[in-house]
């Protein structure tokens, strides 16, 4: 009977409306789909204080087993410089512990906020020349 | 402390050098045989052992003789051994003997150079690698020639170097005294040729230090040259401070354009930067000095240019392709057609003046201004006479009276001051002047104030009138800005007619010479510009519809003076007062960006030569003027320097013959067809624009843009209010 | 070893005297620029007395037409006797007298050690510390001032009795080591006699000037080392023939 729902793929149409489930309804999991192109299930095993969310599901193997979902307010530009520096080592797999579990992680009053990376934005650094130009040009009275 | 005569008797060479006519006048006295290095040479009685040296080709070194400067005799450096004395002697101060056997090159001279040079460097700081005169220093190349390999000095533990605490001379000359090795040449020049006894040694042995003694700006408007003339690193220049090495820099043989006597420059460029002007010599001009507003005021070349066309677009000036700029300006000059005019003001070339003047006549305008005035009565412009300099800048030191009518060439043009001065402490020269009372830096006899005494002088019947006509060479020297007065006419009447009397039997000495304000002025007379512009204004029905100002900045025509309706085009390379008043601006270039032919007020065309290119958009301007012609459609017929210059000959030959001075003629005749006006002799005083030295620094468009003038003004302010100020000898 | 220590020590000691020296040591007491002081500024007037101003005529007569300025340091030091020393505003008068630049006259008064340009004691000692003097022992001279009158050189007692400087040669190297004060020379010196002077001075009585080894003037000190025999007579050292 089993084999036979097997066959027809009773099973993995189980399990996908457990997908779709566990991402919170139809609606969401659409929604899921179209931001990250794929819709996985899996355990949340911390959030960011940015509201980026972190996945962990040992089912999928090394290198897709771990996700992350980033906050909702981004949208679609999202990318991977918005993760904060405590989370990249779990992340690309330098260390097994979240931040929130790992003793050994450094806490600094100094230690900046992160910041992703500005390039294309309005806020991105601009090198600009400390010269003084070799010409002053002239500038019109206004009047 | 000169004119005296101590003086004269130290100084018989220099004296001899300066009066060459006058020697050969004179019964020549027999020359005397001596030998440099066993080289046979015949000199004149007086003449010094370092110039008999000279003469053959040997040079000796020295760092307190100067050519031009009293001889000093103090830092030993020039000693050479002479045949049978025991000593070695001082070549600059003493005179050779018959028979001398001069050793330039014995055992005895290298020992007392390297000894001298031991001492000089004894208490001379070791700090070649920030020493501003690095590469272009005395010391450093003598004691490399002629010191010795190896230094003795290890006294460094013991009681450390001398060193001696800087002055602040002024914005222009820095001061690092430690390095000085009192050679006192800066004294020298400054109480010599400057006028100003600021400058002195204080102390003595190893205490003295040449300063100012109290807290005091050596201010003056040569003060630059203390620059040139030191020997070492302890004088140099503070706006060039830390900029570059001599070895660095493009250097570009030009002509100076902040004043009417057009003084021979070198200009240190590089990367596309003007970083220094220095003097070139030129004995016929400007000797080998140079004023501080033609040496410092580059800075003024980078700073309120005119870097793109711009027209006025909602009321308000934009930068715009010159594509755009050429045809409004070219439309608009079509359809002014003979209704244009057009100003130019005092640093135009020759050839942007002959471009618009062609591209003028083509579109049926005859109204070509120059900015400055002349009166346009009786024989005005046409005669060359009556507008140059006519005795030349060298004439002053032949002369043997000068009369100043209305003019302050202390400011006006430092350099023939510097000349009448020189020519005041050693050829006995008189001066008197006409104006109000200036401090000239030489003494003068004040005739008096107005144009009622010129009434007298023509009539003979001031006394002054008799000393004139005693004068072997006398010269009157008449400022051009006198001719601007109403009565301007009848002023230059009434010294054509005194020159007139006074020249008759002087086998061809002039006596009448116009000293010019500005470096374009005698160029645009010669191309028969017109002089009266604010007669565009009286025709009251008919102004000008297009009024094109080529870098005119001094305001003769103002904005308001115009209707509304007149389109105002400015070419030139600073934002200044014609660029605020314009409806377009074409960019042009300064004197150091174009080869231009300029004419100094004694009729000498010289040329400048490209040092830089011209910033951004801007071009050459008779380049610019030539493009607005092919745009308007009255293409002009030239396309290069050399058909530009063809045309410039054609018009005036005098123009394009470099370093040459045409001089003038007609004097009788231009004396008669101004007789008429010369009756018209106004009562007011004469008056001068330039009176005290912060008048002198900020003259024109470049020179108001520089910084550092603008740093002079306020140190002269400063010291005006300093408890050491004398305000006769500033 | 020992030895090898001490070389240790004084050659790092020795490279950091050098290294740690910026200012060079001062040559000299005096000030050869002028600063304002509260004696010494252009608000304190000189003006010669009526009397000092017929001298400085009678001392203008003695230099021909455009030689003026000869007279100078004459007048200079008649402007130094009025005022006790040669303030700033004394200069500019002479300079004003003579119709000179400044400069000239701040030359001349900067020059001379005589022109004391910052007030003075009542009895200004010049030591003469050039050579011959210095080698016949003027330190020992100043050793004694600096002792008794408890002053460097430069400095006034503060009393205002004693200045004391110490000058170039006064041209009285004959009679080493020698002083000057005021208008004396006191010569042929020693520390004894050094101490006997300023304790005269001290009272206000005047030492006897001149040299104090009991010679008179400049003669030698012991014996004539020279022209020792009678002069001889004409013909001395000629040919024979003649």
């Amino acid at each position: 009977m089993s084999s036979l729902m097997k066959f027809i793929g009773v099973d993995k149409i189980q399990k996908a409306i457990q997908i779709f489930q566990e991402n919170g309804g139809l609606k969401a999991s659409l929604i899921k789909m179209l931001r990250n192109d794929e819709l996985k299930s899996g355990t949340l095993v911390g959030v960011d204080k940015y509201g980026n969310r972190y996945y962990e599901n040992n089912a999928y193997f090394v290198g897709r087993n771990r996700w992350i979902e980033y906050a909702d307010h981004y949208w679609l530009d999202y990318n991977a410089s918005q993760i904060p520096a405590e989370w990249y080592g779990w992340m690309h797999y330098k260390t097994d512990l979240i931040p929130t579990k790992d003793p050994n992680r450094p806490h600094h009053r100094w230690m900046l906020d992160h910041t992703e990376n500005m390039t294309g934005t309005s806020g991105q650094y601009t090198p600009y020349s400390t010269n003084r130009p070799k010409i002053e040009a002239w500038i019109p009275p206004k009047k | 402390m000169l004119r005296t005569p101590l003086h004269r008797a130290l100084l018989p060479c220099v004296r001899e050098a300066l009066s060459v006519s006058r020697a050969s006048a004179s019964t020549a006295p027999e020359k005397i045989e001596v030998f440099i290095d066993d080289k046979r040479v015949l000199v004149e009685p007086g003449t010094t052992v370092l110039q008999a040296a000279a003469l053959v080709g040997v040079e000796i070194p020295r760092f307190c003789y100067h050519e031009r400067l009293a001889v000093a005799g103090n830092c030993r450096m020039c000693l050479v051994e002479v045949e049978k004395s025991p000593k070695p002697v001082a070549a600059c101060a003493m005179p050779v003997m018959k028979g001398w056997r001069v050793k330039t090159n014995s055992e005895m001279t290298k020992k007392a150079r390297e000894g001298v040079m031991e001492f000089l460097l004894v208490n001379h700081p070791l700090d070649c690698p920030i020493c501003d005169q690095g590469g272009e220093c005395d010391l450093q190349d003598q004691s490399m020639a002629f010191g010795s390999d190896r230094s003795r000095f290890t006294d460094i533990d013991h009681s450390g170097k001398r060193a001696v605490e800087d002055k602040d001379i002024g914005p222009l000359v820095k001061t690092i005294m430690t390095r000085c090795i009192h050679c006192t040449r800066c004294i020298r020049f400054a109480s010599e040729v400057a006028g100003i006894d600021d400058l002195g040694t204080t102390g003595r042995g190893n205490d003295m230090q040449v300063g100012t003694y109290v807290e005091k700006m050596f201010l003056s408007e040569l003060s630059g040259n203390i620059i040139d003339l030191c020997p070492v690193g302890a004088l140099t220049s503070k706006p060039y401070s830390f900029t570059a090495r001599p070895w660095e820099t493009r250097k570009t043989e030009s002509v100076d354009v902040h004043d009417a006597i057009g003084s021979n420059i070198v200009v240190s460029t590089r990367t596309g930067e003007v970083l220094r002007i220095l003097p070139r010599v030129n004995e016929e001009v400007n000797e080998e000095w140079l004023s501080d507003k033609s040496r410092f005021a580059y800075d003024g070349l980078r700073r309120q240019r005119l870097i793109s066309p711009m027209l006025k677009v909602g009321g308000q000036l934009a930068p715009v392709d010159w594509e755009d700029a050429l045809v409004s300006c070219a439309r608009a000059l079509v359809e002014a057609g003979p209704h244009s005019a057009a100003i130019v003001g005092g640093l135009a070339d020759a050839e942007s003046l002959i471009a618009l003047k062609d591209l003028f006549n083509r579109l049926g305008s005859e109204q070509l201004f120059t900015e400055e005035q002349f009166p346009v009565d009786g024989a005005a412009t046409d005669l060359r006479s009556s507008y140059i300099l006519n005795n030349k800048i060298t004439g002053v030191e032949e002369a043997d009276l000068i009369l100043l009518v209305g003019t302050n060439p202390r400011f006006e043009a430092p350099l023939l001051n510097a000349r009448i001065r020189k020519s005041y402490v050693h050829n006995e020269l008189d001066i008197a002047l006409i104006g109000p009372q200036l401090n000239l830096t030489y003494d003068y006899t004040h005739v008096g104030e107005g144009p009622d005494v010129l009434k007298q002088l023509v009539s003979e019947s001031h006394p002054f009138a008799r000393k004139l006509k005693a004068a072997k060479k006398p010269m009157i020297i008449l400022g051009a800005q006198q001719l601007k007065r109403p009565d301007g006419a009848a002023i230059l009447a009434s010294v054509q007619q005194i020159s007139q009397k006074l020249g008759k039997n002087k086998d061809g000495w002039k006596v009448l010479n116009v000293l010019q304000q500005t470096a374009s002025q005698v160029a645009a007379l010669d191309l028969g510009y017109k002089t009266n512009a604010r007669s565009i204004l009286e025709n009251g029905s008919n102004p000008p519809k297009v009024l094109f100002l080529l870098g005119a900045d001094e305001g003769v025509i103002q904005r308001s003076d115009l209707p509304a309706s007149t389109y105002v085009i400015y070419q030139g390379h600073h934002g200044d007062v014609g660029a605020s008043m314009a409806d377009a601006v074409l960019p042009g270039a300064t004197y150091t960006e174009k080869q231009g032919t300029y004419v100094n007020t004694e009729g000498r065309a010289q040329q400048t030569l490209v040092a830089v290119t011209p910033p951004g958009m801007a071009r050459e301007d008779w380049k610019i003027i030539r493009a607005l012609s092919e745009v308007s459609g009255y293409k002009l017929d030239f396309d290069t320097l050399a058909e530009v210059r063809l045309r410039l000959e054609q018009v005036a030959p005098n123009l394009v013959k470099y370093d040459e001075v045409e001089e003038a003629n007609f004097f009788k005749e231009a004396s008669e067809l101004n007789k008429d006006a010369s009756a018209k002799l106004g009562n007011e005083s004469f008056d001068v624009k330039l009176k005290n030295l912060e008048d002198f620094y900020m003259t024109n468009s470049i020179s108001r843009a520089s910084e550092t003038m603008a740093k002079c003004v306020q140190a002269v302010m400063k010291q005006k209010q300093s408890k050491y100020y004398e305000a006769q000898s500033a | 070893m020992l030895s090898h220590l001490r070389r240790t020590i004084s050659s790092k000691f020795l490279t950091n005297i050098r290294a740690l020296r910026t200012t060079p040591a001062v040559t000299s007491d005096n000030l050869f620029v002028h600063r304002d002081s509260a004696e010494d500024n252009l608000d304190v007037k000189f003006k010669f007395t009526d009397e000092n101003l017929k001298r400085v005529d009678a001392i203008l007569a003695c230099y021909p037409e455009g030689h003026k300025r000869g007279a100078m340091i004459p007048i200079l030091d008649l402007a130094q006797r009025q005022h006790g020393w040669l303030p700033i505003s004394a200069m500019h008068e002479v300079a004003n007298i003579l119709k000179l630049p400044k400069m000239r006259v701040y030359e001349v008064a900067t020059f001379y050690t005589m022109f004391i340009r910052k007030p003075a004691g009542k009895y200004r000692i010049g030591v003469c510390g050039t050579t011959p003097c210095w080698l016949c022992g003027s330190d020992d001279i100043m050793n004694v001032i600096r002792k008794k009158l408890n002053i460097e050189i430069g400095e006034t007692t503060a009393d205002k009795k004693f200045s004391f400087y110490e000058v170039e040669c006064l041209g009285a190297c004959a009679n080493a080591p020698m002083i000057q004060i005021n208008d004396d020379y006191y010569e042929d010196l020693t520390a004894a006699d050094m101490e006997e002077i300023i304790d005269k001075l001290q009272k206000d009585e005047k030492p006897a000037p001149g040299p104090r080894s009991g010679r008179f003037a400049a003669e030698p000190k012991d014996a004539l080392t020279s022209l020792t025999e009678p002069p001889p007579g004409p013909g001395f050292g000629c040919r024979q023939d003649l």
